[in-house]
């Protein structure tokens, strides 16, 4: 007698897809094996937006009556996989919909398994994901996160890949046999079938001891109640920013407004972008054209993006007229979110030598669809490189 | 008693002269949940920046209202309502006459405070376009109306509007084999159609937020004017347009280049275009075509060579054959050749 819970985290929109094709994926294997399931959403992350973090759920038991015990709640409280489908989700994931900031692992049971895509380290994904007080495994598969969008679907085997090592982790949930069936049935396609194997064959995992990973609270705050709201539910407006100092000369000027103190968006960026200042000729593009209000004006005139409002949408890379002056770099490069202005402030030449670094980071990471095509030859290059990845062949060669 | 006022005080709203004169305040700020590169939320960004602190914003439902104004938390620093999806002409009328109320009876005293409602294509080219038509009727009061245009049903996941273009990927227009271009009509002309049929109406204008300046100096003067105005602005949006974030800013000029979204305004009755489109008009820049503009959007991902022919042809009739599209005839048939200006 037992009840299987998965729940898969991923970029809303970019993945959903994805996503849904891994939930309902477990299930179906499930059922080869006469097991019962089901898989949904997390109701309050609908409507999704872009790259804000979501929610699927997979639940599978024995019989009807533990799947309908188990459904009686409104989501599982603890869960034996945590599928994270981007290594950044690491860093905590906060949904559209109300939910505070959770770190990634926080359903996952003790001793249970969270298991990302990724091109990472076990040590690089450690110092995201925050320590908890009881064991739990880290499982990897590795590739680029798979990027997509809401009509295009990039089919880069990565749905099967994880169904593969899920089996691995969790053969009391669903056997290899299990997926490779559900897979024939569901996508009528050996190459999946392949892919599946090879990531059961290759899932690299790592026991995580109490203690272990990023020590630091996550950060909280808390929504009034209901009975603290003013008459006529009215929210209190946010109030409009101010001028601020320079920490060296200590010169005021500049604007920097104010934030929403209850949604920052440290949780919807893959990326980031990395401001060279002195390559910046204070052409005001990025402030005036970034859709988050992200750019704090300093007191002598520069542009910093503030890491509390940035989403990581790449907009003001694409407009900033001077090469390499706004690089978009891997948000799985940075440990802190402090502004960049101020430490270029402090240590011009240790800030050169920083942003030559992050710049150079890899893997580079993209936003989904930019051109017809794009996901063809992206599916091609990851097969060349061929970690785990799809088992696909050139067209040319049949 | 307070002298009876015929109504509100206009406010002065000098145009922004270059980028380095836009004021660095904001009135809509962080926290809004919505896509990364959501277009619609800069558009909300300007056209607040452009109207200053002394402003009231209406927002009909849709991902405006949704994404920024989620379980307790607001990006606006202005006053900010929530009205309903078909409303917007309706509370912008109401809200100034309340206005012109309260200034009246002293209980507000007489200064410009500027009335701005929102909707999206789908609260506003659809179920709201009467009450929109409506409200542009009563010039005794001085509001605008801002149509940002995404051109979907885009809070609730992408359905098809009346502002969606030919053949889009939509939930209600599902590519397939049978029929791969299930949605076959073209896009509504609301800006032209609200202009040429309301002839009381001072100010009806197209914008575009990656042309920043232009369109926060088209809002200054609709709030200007004086009277009921209309702002219709296009909104490319990563989630419904399925094309990575970083593209929005070049979606928007590309539309323009295409000459997709030509950018005019309607002063008292007198059709100007500007900006790029104007250049292109009178053949300083040439028209790109619309296939760089629908490669790089999933939701054209299904065309063929065929469907992006047809739908250059669609956009070259446009322009050959009508100023304002599908309502005033093209410039050679009125005024001799001489293209418009
Ligand atoms: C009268 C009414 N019908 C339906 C809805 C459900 N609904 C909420 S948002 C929305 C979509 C609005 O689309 P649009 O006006 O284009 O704005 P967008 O979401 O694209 O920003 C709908 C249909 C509603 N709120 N009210
Ligand atoms: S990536 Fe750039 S444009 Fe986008 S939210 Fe961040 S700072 Fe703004
Ligand atoms: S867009 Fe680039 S050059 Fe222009 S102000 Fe921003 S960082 Fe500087
Ligand atoms: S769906 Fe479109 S309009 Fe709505 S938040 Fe996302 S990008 Fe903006």
């Amino acid at each position: 007698m037992a009840t299987h819970s998965v729940e898969v985290v991923y970029r809303g929109i970019f993945q959903k897809t994805l996503a849904k094709n891994i939930t309902r994926g477990i299930v179906l294997a499930a059922v080869k094996q006469g097991k019962i399931g089901i898989a949904f959403g997390r109701y309050g992350d609908s409507p999704e937006r872009n790259g804000i973090p979501a929610k699927n759920f997979a639940i599978v038991a024995d019989n009807e009556e533990e799947l309908q015990a188990s459904m009686a709640q409104y989501e599982p409280k603890s869960v034996d996989l945590t599928v994270a489908l981007d290594d950044t989700l690491c860093k905590g994931v906060e949904s559209w919909a109300w939910y505070g900031l959770q770190p990634i692992n926080r359903l996952t049971r003790p001793g249970g398994y969270l298991l990302v895509t990724t091109m990472l380290d076990f040590a690089d994904l450690l110092q995201m994901a925050h320590a908890r007080e009881q064991p739990y495994h880290l499982a990897l598969v590795r590739g680029l996160p798979s990027f997509s969008g809401l009509w295009v679907y990039k089919d880069d085997h990565t749905d099967v890949r994880v169904l593969g090592a899920v089996s691995r982790l969790l053969p009391d949930l669903v056997s290899l046999e299990a997926v490779e069936a559900a897979i024939r049935q569901e996508w009528k396609s050996e190459q999946k079938v392949a892919s599946a194997r090879k990531a059961y064959e290759r899932v690299e995992v790592m026991a995580v001891a109490p203690g272990v990973g990023d020590r630091r609270r996550p950060y909280e705050f808390e929504l009034p109640r209901w009975w603290e709201l003013r008459e006529g539910v009215t929210i209190p407006a946010i109030v409009p920013g101010e001028a601020f100092p320079d920490p060296t000369t200590g010169a005021v000027g500049g604007w920097r407004p104010a934030r929403n103190p209850y949604f920052k968006k440290f949780s919807t960026r893959t990326m980031r972008p990395v401001i060279d200042f002195e390559a910046c000729i204070k052409c005001t593009l990025c402030w005036l054209q970034c859709p988050d209000s992200c750019f704090d004006v300093t007191p002598d005139g520069y542009y910093d993006a503030n890491m509390e409002a940035c989403c990581g949408c790449g907009v003001c890379e694409a407009v900033c007229p001077v090469d390499n002056c706004i690089t978009m770099v891997n948000e799985a490069a940075f440990t802190n979110n402090d502004s960049q202005w101020a430490a270029w402030k402090r240590d011009r030449e240790a800030y050169r030598a920083w942003v030559r670094e992050k710049i150079q980071h890899r893997p580079e990471r993209s936003h989904g669809f930019q051109q017809r095509g794009q996901y063809e030859r992206q599916i091609r290059e990851m097969a060349a490189a061929a970690v785990g990845g799809p088992a696909v062949r050139e067209r040319t060669g049949g | 008693m307070a002298e009876a006022i015929a109504t509100t005080p206009l406010p002065t709203l000098e145009p922004f002269k270059g980028v380095k004169k836009v004021p660095l305040g904001e009135y809509f700020t962080s926290g809004h949940r919505t896509c990364q590169g959501c277009e619609s939320a800069l558009v909300m960004r300007l056209m607040v920046k452009a109207a200053g602190p002394r402003t009231i914003v209406l927002g009909s439902t849709g991902c405006m209202y949704v994404a920024n104004t989620t379980y307790y938390s607001t990006s606006w620093v202005v006053p900010w309502m929530h009205t309903q999806l078909g409303s917007s002409g309706s509370a912008g009328l109401g809200t100034a006459a309340a206005l012109r109320a309260l200034m009246r009876k002293g209980k507000l005293p007489t200064e410009p405070i500027n009335v701005i409602a929102f909707c999206g294509d789908g609260g506003g080219a659809d179920m709201g376009l009467s009450a929109i038509s409506a409200a542009l009727t009563h010039t005794e009061y001085n509001f605008l109306i801002l149509l940002y245009d995404n051109e979907s049903y885009a809070n609730t996941d992408i359905q098809l509007s009346g502002l969606t273009p030919y053949g889009a990927h939509t939930t209600f227009s599902p590519p397939g084999t049978a029929k791969r271009i299930l949605h076959q009509r073209w896009k509504k002309n609301v800006a032209g159609m609200l202009a040429a049929g309301h002839p009381s109406c001072r100010y009806v204008a197209t914008v575009c937020a990656s042309y920043a300046v232009e369109m926060m100096n088209r809002v200054r003067k609709a709030l200007s004017i004086g009277g009921p105005t209309f702002i219709h602005s296009l909104d490319p949006c990563p989630k419904g347009w399925d094309y990575d974030p970083m593209l929005s800013h070049e979606l928007g000029e590309l539309a323009v280049e295409c000459g997709i979204w030509p950018l005019y305004e309607v002063e008292d009755h007198k059709l100007k275009l500007y900006g790029r489109t104007k250049g292109i008009a009178q053949g300083r820049s040439k028209r790109r075509p619309v296939r760089d503009y629908l490669v790089r959007q999933g939701r054209f991902a299904h065309f063929t060579d065929d469907d992006i022919d047809y739908f250059q042809a669609k956009v070259d009739e446009m322009w050959e054959r009508w100023i304002i599209p599908g309502v005033i005839p093209f410039a050679s048939e009125i005024t001799n050749g001489r293209s418009p200006d």
